[in-house]
């Protein structure tokens, strides 16, 4: 049940949802921001209408996202396309360590 | 004499001798100074290559973690991935370049910052993570000054390891064989410090706020993690003494080890069940170990805590099911949600409550949220299913509130028979006796439940009108204050009248010179941490039911508190004078 990516005129966009029991609490965002620093994209993550920066755990954890909550994965740049898909199976799997 | 006695918190009980070793002291103040102007690109590099150096600390840190310690290795990962935020160290670099400022100046606004956007976050949990902000800063801050600019030395010998604050990195990054104790100048009797040390099962000693003005690295310590005492230098009289001390107590440790398992029964065959107070299943092997009856209050709060929407029931009932299977045949006895005044759950924080102590708490929360209510009476009795539950309501103030839950409870076995869905027909339900209101009509309470269970910590408070956190009336905190004794009397006789049994858990309980006073009530069981039990077990062993009942009729004489605690402490400390050194008593603090 992945969703699909979408390209708007502010880049690829892809709607996550947080299934994780304590929602994005400190490891997970560690996860997060980890994996996201690792492409040249610019790559934000967006809730309630608020977007911040997904390489930033500090940003991420000012979400206070819960489990259940959707959010929007955006990306711009050259690998946003294999950052999206590679940050979104992070939240299907849950952010466990392969 | 030693050169100087520091006095701290004992936060892991033990004894050791052994040269001092600071991983940490505390920073000189941030240095605020204006950069000449063609500076900033090189303060910029300074704090960037501070932050590197950190983060590669952190990373040796992390890897070096022994296996034992495996879930703290999680807090090191997320301070890592702070000291490369953007929004920390690119945030600092932009004030630098704006303000002329050095850097660590502007480090210090770039947290502050942070500090200020986090506290208006709503989540609690989120809320506090400024503490790993605040952790990393100083790091980077102490690299700024320049000192220990060499990695930090693993030392060649075994050490006791002194610190302003240890965080789980400082902690980590040495091999935990040569870590005899701990002692920090920072911290209180929960910090993680504690945790830590009660895990490696090493002495530990915090808040010895002189512990960086009188100790150099490498000077000989003894750590009393018993009375929480450092002594710095000390004599040959007291190296003798304390080294008999602590083969004394390693031996007692193992003793009272090898005995745990015994029933916890008195010299002359009054038996009682010593069970364990835990919120975590990850608890049981320890309740287990130490030769417990179970689980006498399983604090169910924790699963509702840190997130904004309440747990699932198939959430609630895997942790419930697992719990009881592990446990069984011996028994756990769920609290139901015990919310409100210190733990706020997210729906509930948004009350404005003047007094959330004597406010919408526990049942009487759970009477207004229902559906929250009856999600976890299902997995609770879905449980039953799998081991030996019982339930219990808290701060239950009347009769009214117990039949409003009882009368949920039946809506929801219903159901579950509707749904065919299976439960212990016959799982005990029993409440808190925890307010004054409940103890003076305990005798019409015990008509309509299978057992109480007395919650001394709150009764004293609110039969003293006392708040024990605040420190200009806890001294009037007295567990043997005769209000007290009278009041746990009378619930006990309510409860054998009308033929169901007594629990009493608190601290109380778990403390020696209480404990007997409870016995000669004839309580029927007590529950205390878990790590008391095996200490606990072998005092109780060694009583004789005739005394506890001869000193009760004592206490229940005495009209003021100074006369019981004098009397108690006598009787009881004249018993057992040399296993009481390694106890402290809730009686202690009038002294």
């Amino acid at each position: 049940m992945q969703e699909p990516i979408e390209e708007t005129q502010e880049g690829l966009t892809v709607t996550v949802c947080v299934a994780n029991d304590q929602g994005l609490h400190a490891r997970p965002a560690a996860r997060l921001a980890q994996e996201a620093q690792k492409f040249g994209a610019e790559l934000f993550l967006a809730m309630d209408g608020m977007e911040v920066d997904a390489k930033s755990i500090l940003d991420i954890l000012s979400l206070a996202a819960a489990k259940g909550t959707r959010l929007t994965l955006r990306g711009v740049g050259a690998d946003a396309r294999h950052a999206l898909e590679h940050l979104s199976a992070l939240f299907r799997n849950r952010f466990r360590e392969e | 004499m030693a050169r100087e006695i520091l006095q701290g918190i004992a936060v892991s009980a033990g004894v050791s001798i052994g040269k001092a070793f600071f991983t940490n002291r505390r920073r000189r103040s941030v240095s605020f100074e204006i950069i000449p102007p063609g500076a900033a690109d090189s303060e910029v590099a300074r704090l960037e290559q501070a932050a590197s150096d950190v983060r590669d600390d952190l990373a040796r840190a992390r890897d070096n973690v022994p296996a034992e310690l495996r879930d703290h290795a999680a807090i090191i990962n997320s301070h890592m991935m702070i000291c490369q935020d953007p929004k920390l160290i690119r945030a600092a670099s932009q004030r630098i370049r704006d303000h002329h400022i050095c850097a660590e100046w502007a480090l210090d606004q770039a947290v502050e910052a942070i500090a200020a956007a986090f506290s208006a976050i709503e989540d609690p949990y989120i809320r506090e993570r400024v503490q790993d902000v605040r952790a990393v800063a100083e790091r980077i801050q102490t690299r700024l000054v320049g000192r220990h600019a060499e990695p930090m030395r693993p030392p060649d010998e075994r050490i006791v390891l002194m610190a302003h604050d240890l965080t789980p990195a400082d902690a980590m990054g040495l091999p935990t064989v040569k870590i005899m104790s701990f002692a920090t100048a920072e911290g209180g009797k929960t910090s993680h410090t504690g945790i830590l040390a009660r895990s490696l099962q090493i002495p530990a000693v915090v808040g010895v706020s002189a512990l960086e003005e009188s100790v150099a690295d490498g000077d000989l310590v003894i750590v009393d993690a018993l009375r929480g005492l450092i002594l710095v230098d000390p004599d040959e009289a007291e190296l003798a003494d304390y080294t008999d001390l602590k083969y004394q107590f390693e031996n007692y440790q193992k003793s009272i080890r090898r005995q745990s398992t015994l029933p916890a029964e008195t010299l002359d065959g009054y038996r009682i069940d010593v069970q364990a107070n835990i919120e975590l299943v990850e608890e049981v092997p320890q309740v287990l170990d130490g030769g417990g009856d179970g689980v006498g209050l399983y604090r169910t709060e924790y699963a509702f805590l840190n997130r904004r929407t309440s747990p699932t029931e198939e959430e609630l009932y895997d942790e419930y099911s697992q719990l009881a299977g592990l446990l069984s045949p011996r028994r756990v006895v769920f609290r139901t949600l015990d919310v409100g005044a210190d733990k706020m759950l997210s729906e509930q924080s948004q009350l404005e409550e003047p007094n959330p102590a004597l406010g919408l708490r526990a049942i009487r929360f759970c009477l207004r949220h229902q559906d929250v209510f009856r999600r976890q009476l299902r997995a609770i009795l879905r449980a039953s299913a799998h081991g030996s539950a019982s339930l219990l309501f808290p701060m239950i103030s009347g009769l009214h509130e117990l039949r409003q839950a009882k009368h949920i409870l039946n809506e929801v076995r219903a159901e579950l028979d509707a749904a065919g869905l299976p439960y212990d027909p016959d799982m005990p339900v029993g409440i808190m006796v925890e307010l004054p209101s409940a103890v003076l009509i305990s005798e019409a309470l015990a008509q309509e439940v299978d057992f109480f269970s007395i919650g001394t910590n709150d009764l004293i408070q609110y039969s003293l009108g006392i708040d024990r956190g605040n420190k200009h009336v806890s001294y009037l905190y007295q567990p043997l204050h005769p209000a007290i004794v009278r009041s746990i009397k009378y619930v006990v006789d309510s409860a054998h009248r009308m033929g169901i049994s007594v629990c009493v858990c608190g601290e109380v309980a778990s403390d020696p010179y209480c404990l007997p006073i409870l016995l000669g009530m004839q309580i029927d069981a007590i529950s205390i941490a878990p790590q008391a039990i095996p200490g606990i077990k072998h005092i109780l062993r060694r009583t004789n039911m005739e005394e506890c009942k001869e000193l009760l009729r004592d206490v229940l004489s005495a009209s003021t508190v100074s006369t019981i605690n004098r009397m108690v402490k006598e009787t009881i400390y004249n018993r057992f004078p040399e296993e009481l050194t390694f106890f402290s008593s809730m009686l202690d603090q009038d002294d």
